[in-house]
């Protein structure tokens, strides 16, 4: 009896305590209670000191396995807030509070300006920048950075065609170009690198020009993602060498790097010498990577992170928005889905298979059961946070499914295989996206592949539809509509040009289909209101020729703890390309810390 | 002559000198014939890596060259990477540098592999030690307590929990823990690792958590195992109606006579697990945003980092080859008739 009565003892303890584990458990999983999603408090000051842990998604942001340097990394465009950190750049994308009139502002240039024929860009440095290392921050880096970005292998490079007719230049020296070559290279091709010297040009101290043999309107606005805008010491790569440079590489931006484990963890210290007065405010920055969102969320709630850039998923972000203790910041999306059809091979050559698969999507449906409305619906390339945002076309073809039936019974049946990215949001989509062709008496297999086989995929020209997003905050920058629609793009299923038999030989022959006449257009001028014209024809043409329907557009969120400030995480400035750019010499903490 | 005589003079003591008995010893024969056998075994893991890389969807080089590359880009990566040669030429160049103990380099940060081994094989060393010391504390105690009165309310309850938490897939058992210990009592840190030699308390703050997702259920494991093994010894064994019947005590019978035996069996599951715990780092070091070898294999595979990706598998392999032989030669020691019986 006593033995029993100890037993009971024991279990009631016990029971007791995964009763007090599960509470704490559930209370935590709760923790909902309404309120404030501005996360901002006090008097909005920013306050010198403190620290901020950034936590970044391990498979986009957070990792950066080729390094730092700016002119070997082939992760330029995801690691945007480590660049912005060290390097901060020549120019950067700055809104309103509220993400309206956004605009590139020089920064560590003073101002650009355009030759009268457009075809020469000038871009003026600050006087008085350094380098971290005390070096000077002028024409020459800037040089030096350019060339070993247009000639070092980096996938972050801007395509430029560059006007070398002037021939080679006369006003660098040999310890100049003997620090270049040393920068790049072994095999680099040296006449490639003279063409670019030939093209790209010193003026003065402060001063550098890049001749074009054709306008491009969109070169300036894509600085803020590409290699171009990342200016590093080349004093600080010949003291480190190149191994080393990849992990700390010295630049003139708001802070310099105290630790670098690579794909792990980036931590930062105030630079003591950065140009603007008064900044940066934080005295340490650190970027943790983190593997998805649930432990990127989990890490902010248990104190150890600051601020998530990026968090895309729906559901946390729900629970996120109803945190008290959390902020979270939804910017103006650019990106809008897209499924691509192939026009240059059997069904979608043909135009009703085309309308059959337009009339059969039903994007508001999928926007709000997988996105919970929280998508923005766009029929063109453009969503409400682009330059030129537009989201309605005339004669778009919208949901119908009886329509979608009529076509694909005109056709005697529709068998589709629907390509997308190997990962659970556009497997989600397009698994909706089967069943609702299926209604349509449309067959559809889907084909999920890793990244690496969809680009083989594309370039192969062996597919059929693709899920995928197009766009950026310049229409023609990144992935944007040039690659998406473009007849010479290796990732556009647009007919090629009449008389051509492939792409290559497209470029060969120099033909072109109407839809890259205007897409050149577009980036032929300067003019905003030139390109936005274009831009609402280049949208309307694609729409017409149904090259393809296009769904929501969804940026991730910003989350970040209380007393947290930084503009582009709680003031909203427009997705570059995926995520917004994060301003952090002007981030800050309450009570700094 | 003096060096005949004393030739002759080792010959003739050979089988009674050290060496010989040693040579002699059916131990040392077990073990080379057990490490004999590994060789091949390592050497088809290698190849199956080696072939399954290769045939992986996707194309590392332009994984590499990214997406504006053009082909003449991620051509020149295809030839500086060395994959435009034959997978057999490739195979070959990298079991040759493997032997002369050239790991190669990674394809995607061009670190040496060696470097990056010797960087964070302490990481997951050190996890995989705890979790078994964990299992082995947590389990032992336990199954011996349920064990000695079966059906009692601590044995129901315990294999209750067990069962349960055996259900629970390794990185849900993370984030529940995180969630508990990290999120709502703030008492050890949700991600992220301090190394030993930096500070030895906040060392074992950061990996209790990723220690404790990895170790319990292998203790659950164990001790449901452990816990069966004792009963079913204890009620139908004769040496233990013998013990008993000699007046020893419950827990005597228990720990000294029925546990012995028992320890044979789970010897042999902790052998077994050695695989299974080294596979399951993978995981956790990831949740937990631990610099160790699962979380380089995971970024490995992601990237087609080949040289990478060779090294940790074959780590993995070796360990759990090597812990298996382990356990054998540990069953020789404890039970001379397999040791004679290998003859």
């Amino acid at each position: 009896m006593t033995i029993s009565a100890k037993g009971g003892r024991s279990a009631k303890r016990l029971i007791g305590a995964i009763a007090v584990v599960a509470s704490l458990g559930i209370s935590a999983v709760a923790c909902s209670g309404g309120g404030d999603t501005s996360a901002t408090g006090g008097d909005g000051t920013p306050q010198p000191g403190g620290t901020m842990t950034v936590l970044l998604d391990a498979g986009f942001a957070g990792g950066w396995n080729t390094g730092l340097d700016p002119a070997t990394s082939n992760t330029t465009g995801s690691n945007l807030p480590q660049n912005s950190a060290i390097f901060g750049g020549l120019f950067t994308l700055e809104a309103d509070d509220d993400g309206s009139n956004a605009h590139i502002q020089p920064n560590q240039a003073e101002s650009y300006s355009w030759s009268e024929d457009q075809k020469t860009l000038t871009v003026k440095l600050r006087q008085g920048i350094t380098f971290s290392d005390g070096t000077p921050f002028n024409a020459q880096a800037v040089l030096w950075n350019w060339i070993r970005g247009l000639n070092s292998g980096s996938s972050g490079l801007v395509q430029l065609d560059l006007d070398s007719s002037a021939g080679a230049p006369t006003n660098l020296s040999e310890d100049f170009m003997a620090s270049l070559w040393a920068a790049l290279p072994a095999d680099v091709d040296k006449n490639a690198v003279n063409a670019d010297l030939a093209a790209i040009r010193v003026v003065d101290d402060q001063t550098i020009t890049m001749a074009l043999n054709a306008p491009n309107g969109a070169l300036v606005n894509g600085f803020p993602v590409a290699n171009l805008n990342l200016i590093a010491s080349p004093t600080a790569y010949a003291k480190l060498g190149a191994d080393a440079f990849k992990l700390t590489p010295v630049g003139a931006g708001p802070f310099v790097i105290t630790s670098d484990k690579m794909s792990d963890r980036l931590e930062l210290k105030k630079n003591p010498t950065y140009f603007k007065s008064g900044l940066p405010y934080l005295d340490t920055l650190n970027f943790q990577s983190v593997a998805g969102d649930q432990v990127a969320y989990q890490t902010l709630q248990a104190g150890q992170g600051d601020a998530i850039e990026g968090l895309s998923s729906v559901t946390l972000i729900q629970q996120a928005q109803s945190n008290p203790d959390v902020g979270v910041l939804l910017t103006p999306p650019t990106s809008p889905y897209v499924v691509q059809l192939n026009t240059r091979t059997a069904p979608f050559n043909d135009i009703k298979a085309r309308e059959a698969i337009y009339y059969a999507t039903d994007f508001d449906a999928i926007n709000q059961g997988l996105f919970k409305g929280q998508g923005e619906m766009s029929q063109s390339f453009m969503a409400s946070g682009d330059l030129f945002a537009n989201t309605k076309v005339d004669g778009y073809r919208t949901f119908d499914l009886d329509k979608a039936k009529a076509l694909v019974k005109e056709l005697g049946g529709l068998k589709v295989t629907l390509g997308t990215t190997d990962i659970v949001t556009a497997r989600a989509v397009t698994t909706a996206l089967q069943t609702q062709w299926q209604a349509a008496g449309i067959d559809v297999s889907i084909d999920a592949k890793p990244l690496g086989d969809v680009i083989t995929t594309f370039i192969s020209g062996q597919w059929e539809s693709m899920l995928q997003t197009a766009g950026s905050w310049d229409p023609s920058v990144g992935i944007g509509v040039q690659v998406r629609f473009g007849s010479t793009s290796a990732f556009s299923g647009t007919p090629l040009p009449q008389g051509a038999s492939s792409a290559a030989d497209a470029l060969a022959k120099k033909l072109t289909t109407p839809l890259d006449d205007l897409l050149v257009k577009a980036v032929s001028t300067t003019d905003t209101a030139a390109r936005q014209q274009t831009y609402d024809e280049i949208a309307k043409y694609i729409s017409d020729q149904a090259y393809g329907p296009f769904g929501m557009a969804f940026s991730p969120a910003q989350v970040v703890r209380k007393g947290v400030h930084a503009p582009g995480l709680t003031t909203k400035i427009p997705a570059l390309s995926v995520n917004s750019g994060v301003l952090y010499d002007r981030a800050w903490v309450e009570g700094g810390k | 002559m003096t060096s005949t005589v004393e030739t002759t003079s080792i010959r003739t003591e050979g089988p009674q000198g050290l060496l010989g008995r040693v040579a002699g010893s059916p131990l040392l024969r077990l073990v080379v014939r057990r490490v004999l056998i590994a060789i091949p075994l390592l050497l088809a893991v290698s190849i199956l890596t080696f072939a399954l890389m290769a045939v992986m969807p996707g194309d590392p080089a332009r994984n590499m060259a990214g997406m504006n590359a053009s082909e003449e880009q991620v051509e020149a990566v295809r030839h500086q990477l060395g994959l435009d040669r034959p997978p057999v030429e490739r195979y070959l160049t990298w079991l040759g540098g493997f032997v002369t103990g050239n790991l190669g380099k990674s394809s995607v940060s061009g670190q040496p592999v060696a470097q990056l081994l010797a960087e964070r094989m302490p990481v997951t060393v050190e996890l995989v030690l705890l979790a078994f010391a964990v299992s082995l504390l947590v389990s032992l105690p336990v199954a011996l307590i349920a064990a000695r009165r079966p059906g009692g309310i601590f044995d129901r309850v315990v294999m209750v929990i067990s069962m349960t938490l055996l259900a629970v897939p390794n990185y849900v058992m993370a984030l529940l823990l995180v969630l508990v210990f990290a999120v709502s009592l703030r008492a050890l840190p949700a991600i992220g690792y301090v190394p030993v030699t930096t500070d030895v308390v906040a060392n074992l703050r950061s990996v209790t958590l990723p220690v404790l997702a990895l170790g319990l259920p292998i203790a659950c494991f164990y001790a449901r195992f452990l816990r069966g093994d004792l009963v079913e010894q204890m009620n139908s064994a004769e040496y233990i109606e013998t013990a008993r019947a000699k007046g020893v005590g419950p827990w005597k019978v228990l720990l000294v006579h029925a546990f012995r035996n028992s320890s044979f069996g789970l010897l042999t599951l902790v052998g077994l697990n050695v695989g299974g715990l080294v596979g399951g780092t993978v995981i956790i070091e990831q949740i937990f945003s631990m610099p160790g070898l699962g979380v380089m294999m995971l970024q490995g595979v992601g990237s087609q980092d080949t040289a990478v990706v060779q090294a940790c598998v074959f780590i993995f392999a070796a360990v759990a080859i090597f812990a298996n032989l382990f356990v054998d030669v540990m069953y020789a020691v404890l039970d001379p008739r397999i040791r004679y019986g290998s003859r």
